[in-house]
């Protein structure tokens, strides 16, 4: 019944939210981190793009007689 | 006052009110408290009841009371009956109450309460945790309260991405726990992220199905983690115990259940984002600096003085080089010169400068050993002139 997304909203968030803390704290090859920072921006887009795309969404579920 | 004309409905009220104070007077009354409001300000309102009847009670804040009146409490009251005209409501305006000890419901609810309490069934170690950015979440609760309108604007508010399952299910009188249990055990294998069982406040009567062991149980037994959202503040139901999280209202349950707002979130993302090109800069200086300290390393300095030592020493060969060539082209030239001297010192014509001769004979030059005869015709060289010479004595 619920369709999972390949990556969640919320581990996009969480994805984000390390590598941030991963440049932050330094100690990366420079290779690594410029791949690090497009995979950010990238990440970013998303999140904010469906941060403004979200409505609520209302689904009402009919009793079962069992 | 038996009147063929009509009266005022209000007129009516107080010969009623009239009656009730004058016939009946002062009463005391035995019954369970429910449905106790302790209003902000400052009066008591509530019901008795007994096993057959109920009745409104009211106990203004100027009555002293000795305790903390409770729903389910058995107590004795005294006062007089009163109409509320507005609603043409009659009343025990209570002016004195005293706990009775508890009532019988109220035992049965404590002694139930105190089994699952045992079992274990409210022990903070089964509490599941909410998540902070649910994407599923289902409620259920009557499909025509206000409880649903407010918990679904809240949440649309906070959080509109979280999408919303519901379960209309009955919240009170017959019926209602076993469609309670059956909408917790269908959500629950729905994968929703959390659950919110709730409704409106009420009378202990009409939250009655929240207290029964029943609903407790399906609480527990959810994967799911379930917020009890039933009634208010005051109201403490066994289904509040057992839930993962309890929430005073409805809408306090879609505030646990969306704890950051989309607002929230979305000033989180471009704080995130704006972050990130400030530390690819920094972390690019950073080793820019990096470079730039290693080359002031001590290794790299060395190489270039090695260089400069090595450069002077290369200048150095070339002078001393160039000085040896010079000095051996000298050399050289110096002994080509005397060579060419002494090669001048043995030209066969060289003594002729002095004054010396040569004597030819024919075409071929005289030594010393050549014979020579008497009447012989010799060509005699000198340094400028040639001459023919007769041999004229031996």
């Amino acid at each position: 019944m619920s369709k999972k997304k390949d990556i969640s909203f919320e581990t996009k968030i969480e994805r984000l939210d390390i590598i941030v803390q991963t440049l932050d704290e330094g100690n990366v090859p420079l290779d690594t981190m410029l791949e690090l920072y497009e995979e950010g921006m990238n990440l970013a887009q998303q999140c904010r793009e469906y941060l403004e795309k979200a409505e609520q969404k209302i689904e009402i579920i009919e009793k079962k007689s069992n | 006052m038996k009147q063929n004309k009509p009266i005022a409905i209000g007129v009516l009220t107080r010969e009623i009110s009239r009656l009730l104070e004058e016939g009946i007077g002062y009463v005391q009354v035995i019954g369970e408290i429910s449905n106790y409001k302790h209003h902000s300000s400052g009066h008591r309102y509530f019901s008795l009841k007994d096993d057959n009847a109920q009745i409104s009670g009211v106990m203004w804040k100027t009555r002293a009371l000795s305790f903390v009146p409770r729903d389910g409490m058995k107590v004795i009251a005294g006062g007089v009956i009163t109409i509320y005209p507005p609603q043409g409501k009659y009343q025990l305006d209570c002016t004195f109450m005293q706990p009775m000890g508890l009532g019988d419901l109220y035992m049965a609810f404590e002694e139930m309460k105190q089994r699952l309490e045992k079992e274990g069934l409210f022990d903070p170690i089964h509490k599941k945790k909410l998540l902070a950015i649910p994407t599923r979440v289902g409620i259920i609760t009557s499909a025509t309260g206000a409880a649903l309108q407010d918990m679904l604007s809240t949440m649309k508010r906070r959080n509109p991405m979280c999408e919303v399952c519901v379960r209309p299910t009955l919240v009170q009188g017959d019926g209602a726990i076993e469609d309670i249990v059956n909408a917790i055990t269908m959500l629950d294998s729905e994968n929703l992220d959390c659950i919110i069982v709730g409704r409106g406040g009420g009378s202990i009567e009409d939250l009655w199905a929240f207290n029964t062991e029943s609903v407790a149980r399906s609480i527990f037994m959810a994967r799911t983690p379930v917020i009890s959202a039933v009634g208010h503040e005051t109201d403490f139901t066994i289904a509040d115990f057992v839930a993962d999280m309890r929430a005073a209202t409805p809408t306090a349950a879609a505030e646990l259940v969306t704890p950051i707002t989309l607002q929230q979130l979305m000033d989180y993302v471009i704080t995130l984002q704006n972050r990130l090109p400030e530390l690819a800069f920094t972390a690019i200086n950073e080793q820019r600096r990096t470079i730039e300290q290693l080359l002031l390393r001590s290794g790299f300095r060395r190489v270039n003085e090695q260089l400069k030592v090595m450069e002077q020493s290369l200048d150095s060969h070339e002078i001393r080089m160039s000085l040896a060539i010079k000095r051996s082209i000298a050399a050289m030239k110096m002994s080509i010169d005397s060579k060419g001297n002494h090669c001048k010192s043995l030209y066969p014509l060289s003594p002729l400068k002095k004054g010396f001769a040569l004597l030819e004979k024919g075409t071929k030059t005289l030594t010393a050993e050549d014979e020579l005869s008497i009447g012989e015709e010799l060509t005699l060289i000198r340094q400028h002139t040639k001459h023919t010479i007769l041999i004229q004595s031996q």
